[in-house]
């Protein structure tokens, strides 16, 4: 018996691996209902094993979505009389896409469940996923019938089309971010849309209280990557006030007034090894200023409605118990650094041994304390040491032996920082000569014949923090310039 | 420098290795220890197993391990000048420290620490839960709660408590930067005090002067770089330890001078001996010990070439350095020095014209703070007010003086002692004593510092209200070292010394953590 033609032969085939693969099918599915219904994601992170294993779901979730979408394709094109031979494929093609879909949500569940997820966007996502693949089933069982289910068939297919395109925007939101067809659009197409700007990640506490605009931006910053809308590790969401307060599945992380017995400050400042230590992975942890915001707002009570009254640059936060990070020198660049200076440096140190020495060792900055050699040091040595005028950043010249012929090499040294001219023979011509000296922040010139004529000069200087002139004509002046008053030690 | 002396015959190597330079060779013989044999034992038979396998493997291990023997500071210097200044590690906020040591536990319940919970419960027996587990000096029984001897008052702008023992002190409150939560494991004096000093209760390890001469040597090449004056009328109970180099070359100790006559013994010439004659003298002596090194490879013996050397450039220097009266007579009353007595005011005056020319570190002891009430000098309404009024005049002229030159920028200042003191009355054998006074108590006791990188007018750390235990944010001795090492430009990890195998460190082997809380 010959019987033949691909009609027949599709439809066999088609029939009796439709029937099996619908039995190999009900098992895994079953499955899946089960953990869907049973096992839902709980926020925290499982076995290494299944989460390895669900880390291929975004690899192996488009095969499916590619076959599933392509049905309807094979359907219409396969009405035309060129390409029908097309139709008979669509059992084929089916039954592929319910067999991938199923395994990619199984690999889903096992991202799910064991990678941290939790919330509505996974939850919608997880079911969408089971329903792709029941209707997919749906689809497969209605393919190529007569009667009622042909009718049926195409309310099917885009169904399904419907199915993969909403969990797939799901999966989308997941990965890349609540608002991620938005964030990046243009704005007339913006306004055709009437898509407004997300609000996600922006303070939801209202524009002038602290919590509002000091705190949540943190928030919104550091945390809520894991702890918001999209993940809830821990089953805790930083991105709403009430969330916040509610705490996570450890319990409250905020005790209003109890900064240091608060779980999510003690976290944010442990030493970042520590396994509790947030934020977690390569995440960029808070600055000390944020820490020093979050406990203070904490101290505070920690309310939401606390006006910000706070202006200018930022608050200096309260003791914090910071950790000293060292850093590890780097010769390479600090020999480059060094290179413009260096011959200078180690000819003048054989001229003046021990009064000469970089500021530390990954520094080119000169420390200058001549004060050492005392009156053995004079006009001429100073102004032998001009090739490291630009590097000098400390210089001591207490009770040597300079005057005033030096003010000129002393006015050249731009980056000092500290200058003492203790009981030398400078005047107010040397002091006043100091205006370009614009990094000072401490002048000594105790002992000195400074007067008060030469303090209009100083209060030019804008970084001057100290100005130490005991025994002089100024520690008994009694007119002294505003910019002065809290500067100046005189007894 | 008897100690120096007794180490230069402590080890002696044949030279007949070749032509390895003496140094590398003593050191490569002295750092040869146990452990490295254990070490290059394993990884022997490590690199024969992986030799048959890949010998880049190896290769990359040792490239890896050199570079990170790559990351330790160097602090080799040429062995004529072992003092030589060397920058620190980082930017240093002091470049100067005046470690001003009250030998013997001052009680912080009769200065710093305000109880007013302590003093409620005056007299009454002490609750049994303060007393079980603990070990004390000389309490028995069960002792009386004792209040505190003096009243109390807020002071400067920053509202700290003292009491009116230190009435010069307090004008400096609000640069003091004090810490109320000091902790040691020690109760008895020497042991307390090196592990203060030392960080390390038993003896032979370095002290924290001759780790930072070690570390950034000193400025002024013709004084010695670290400086130990005693007053009080005893040494304290650690002895010359608390000042020792212990591992470290000894070039690095402290050199203790007299307050009063000579500085230092027999530095001047003889009469009849120029100072020519000396140095010709001296050239004789540093030729034979030059021979000697050559022959031997000992670096003490180039120590000695060094002291010879110091010492000669100090007959000129450290005579001029000490010598009080050279400062004007208003400088004298500021201090309530004078000139020719041995005191704790005269070692401050000394101290700050030592920081002035360039000493790295300044110690100074002053003994006789041991109140325990066993007879008038060690009673806390008798001799302790004494010792307050000794130290502190000059201690307050000491910040003043600092603080007026600008030099309180750069230098830091520690006054403490290396313990504290009960909340309890001593009854020595149980009995109720003569005078008041107070056993040892290492749960809790106070430093003050100031100076730069340094907050000013703070407390740090609070004890419970009786004064006994700490109650917030303890300070061990190895933080407060480790917090010391940061103001100088250091991280503790990183000032080390190959000795017995270990990359020894002053804040030994715990670890230790910056105080970051009291950094301005």
């Amino acid at each position: 018996m010959s019987v033949s033609g691909p009609d027949f032969t599709t439809l066999w085939v088609s029939r009796i691996s439709r029937n099996r693969l619908s039995l190999v099918l009900v098992a895994p599915t079953l499955l899946l209902l089960v953990l869907l219904l049973f096992f839902p994601p709980t926020g925290s992170e499982g076995g290494a094993l299944l989460q390895f294993i669900g880390r291929f779901h975004p690899i192996a979730v488009h095969l499916p979505i590619a076959l599933i979408l392509l049905v309807p394709v094979l359907e219409l094109v396969g009405r035309t009389q060129q390409f029908s031979y097309l139709q008979a494929s669509v059992p084929f093609v089916l039954g592929v896409a319910l067999l991938t879909a199923l395994a990619a949500s199984l690999l889903g569940w096992c991202l799910a469940r064991n990678g941290g997820y939790s919330g509505p966007l996974v939850t919608q996502h997880l079911w969408g996923g089971f329903f792709v693949v029941v209707i997919s089933s749906l689809c497969l069982g209605l393919c190529g019938r007569e009667g009622r289910a042909a009718r049926l068939y195409p309310i099917a297919l885009a169904a399904s089309i419907g199915l993969v395109g909403f969990t797939g925007y799901r999966g989308g939101q997941l990965s890349l971010g609540e608002d991620h067809l938005t964030e990046y659009m243009p704005g007339t197409l913006r306004k055709v849309l009437l898509v407004s700007r997300s609000s996600a990640g922006r303070a939801t506490g209202g524009a002038a209280t602290f919590y509002g605009v000091r705190i949540q931006p943190i928030f919104a910053g550091h945390c809520i990557s894991c702890h918001g809308p999209s993940k809830q590790r821990a089953g805790l969401r930083l991105d709403s006030y009430a969330a916040l307060m509610r705490g996570g599945k450890h319990g409250v992380v905020i005790k209003p007034g109890d900064a240091r017995g608060s779980d999510l400050f003690r976290r944010i400042t442990l030493p970042p090894s520590h396994d509790d230590f947030m934020p977690k992975e390569a995440k960029q942890p808070l600055s000390g200023d944020q820490i020093g915001l979050i406990e203070m707002w904490i101290a505070a009570g920690a309310s939401k409605t606390q006006p910000d009254l706070m202006t200018g640059p930022g608050p200096q936060p309260v003791t914090v118990a910071a950790e000293v990070r060292f850093a590890e020198i780097d010769y390479a660049a600090v020999a480059k650094k060094r290179a413009a200076v260096d011959a200078a440096l180690i000819e003048l140190q054989k001229r003046f041994p021990n009064i000469l020495e970089y500021e530390s060792r990954g520094s080119a900055d000169i420390l200058l304390n001549a004060s050492l050699l005392g009156p053995r040091f004079a006009d001429e040595d100073l102004a032998a040491l001009a090739p490291l005028q630009d590097h000098i950043v400390t210089a001591d010249f207490s009770r040597t032996a300079i005057t005033d012929r030096s003010a000129p090499a002393i006015a050249a040294m731009k980056r000092l920082r500290v200058l003492r001219l203790m009981d030398t023979k400078t005047s107010d011509v040397t002091v006043q000569s100091l205006t370009t000296l614009d990094q000072l922040e401490s002048l000594s010139v105790f002992g000195t014949k400074i007067t008060p004529a030469a303090l209009p000069a100083l209060a030019r200087l804008t970084k001057l923090q100290h100005l130490y002139a005991g025994e002089t004509a100024i520690s008994s002046t009694r007119s002294l310039p505003e910019s002065l008053k809290n500067k100046i030690v005189r007894e | 420098m008897a100690d120096s002396e007794s180490r230069v015959c402590r080890k002696t190597y044949s030279s007949s290795v070749g032509e390895v330079h003496p140094d590398v060779q003593f050191a490569a013989l002295e750092a040869q220890t146990r452990r490295h044999f254990l070490r290059s034992l394993s990884s022997g038979v490590g690199a024969l197993f992986m030799g048959t396998i890949a010998s880049q493997v190896t290769h990359a291990a040792i490239v890896g391990g050199a570079a990170a023997e790559g990351t330790r500071l160097d602090f080799r210097r040429d062995p004529t000048t072992p003092l030589l200044a060397l920058p620190p590690q980082f930017p240093a906020k002091v470049r100067r420290v005046i470690y001003l040591h009250m030998a013997g536990a001052p009680s912080q319940l009769e200065l710093f620490e305000h109880k007013p919970e302590l003093k409620r419960f005056d007299g009454q027996d002490c609750p049994a839960s303060f007393l079980a587990g603990k070990r004390f000096a000389f309490i028995s029984g069960v002792p009386k709660l004792l209040g505190s001897q003096y009243p109390f008052h807020q002071a400067g702008q920053s509202g700290q408590w003292i009491s009116d023992r230190l009435p010069h002190i307090e004008q400096h409150m609000d640069d003091l930067c004090v810490i109320k939560s000091m902790r040691t494991d020690q109760f008895n004096h020497a042991p307390a005090q090196l592990l203060v000093q030392t960080v390390n209760p038993r003896l032979g390890y370095a002290s924290f002067g001759s780790w930072v001469l070690y570390g950034l040597g000193t400025e002024n090449q013709n004084l010695p770089g670290f400086i130990v004056l005693l007053s009080g009328g005893k040494s304290p109970d650690g002895g010359k330890q608390l000042w020792s180099s212990g591992f470290l070359p000894s070039v690095y100790q402290g050199v203790q001078c007299r307050s009063h006559g000579e500085p230092v013994l027999y530095l001047d010439n003889p009469s009849g001996v120029s100072r020519p004659l000396r140095r010709t003298m001296l050239d004789a002596i540093d030729d034979i010990n030059q021979q000697t090194y050559a022959a031997f490879g000992n670096p003490e013996t180039v120590t000695r070439i060094a002291q010879y050397e110091l010492a000669f450039r100090m007959q000129m220097d450290a005579t001029d350095a000490m010598d009080i009266r050279k400062e004007p007579e208003g400088v004298h009353a500021k201090y309530g020095a004078k000139p020719g007595k041995a005191s704790f005011a005269n070692n401050c005056l000394v101290a700050r014209r030592l920081a002035e020319r360039g000493v790295r570190f300044i110690q100074l002891y002053h003994w006789g703070w041991d109140s325990h009430g066993s007879d008038a000098k060690e009673a806390l309404n008798l001799g302790f007010a004494d010792r307050c009024r000794e130290v502190d005049q000059p201690t307050a002229a000491l910040l003043s003086d600092l603080k007026q030159r600008g030099m309180l920028e750069d230098t830091l200042v520690v006054w403490g002692g290396e313990f504290g003191r009960t909340p309890m009355r001593e009854n020595r054998n149980g009995q109720e004593m003569k005078y008041i006074g107070r056993d040892h108590n290492p749960g809790a006791f106070t430093i003050w510092m100031a100076g730069g990188g340094v907050k000013r007018g703070v407390s740090h750390g609070e004890t419970d209200d009786m004064g006994y235990e700490i109650a917030k944010d303890p300070v061990e001795i190895r933080d407060f070292h480790a917090t010391m090492l940061y103001l100088l430009g250091f991280d503790h990890h990183k000032l080390t010394y190959q000795f017995q195998g270990l990359q020894q460190k002053l804040t030994s082997v715990k670890p230790a953590r910056v105080v970051t809380e009291v950094l301005a």
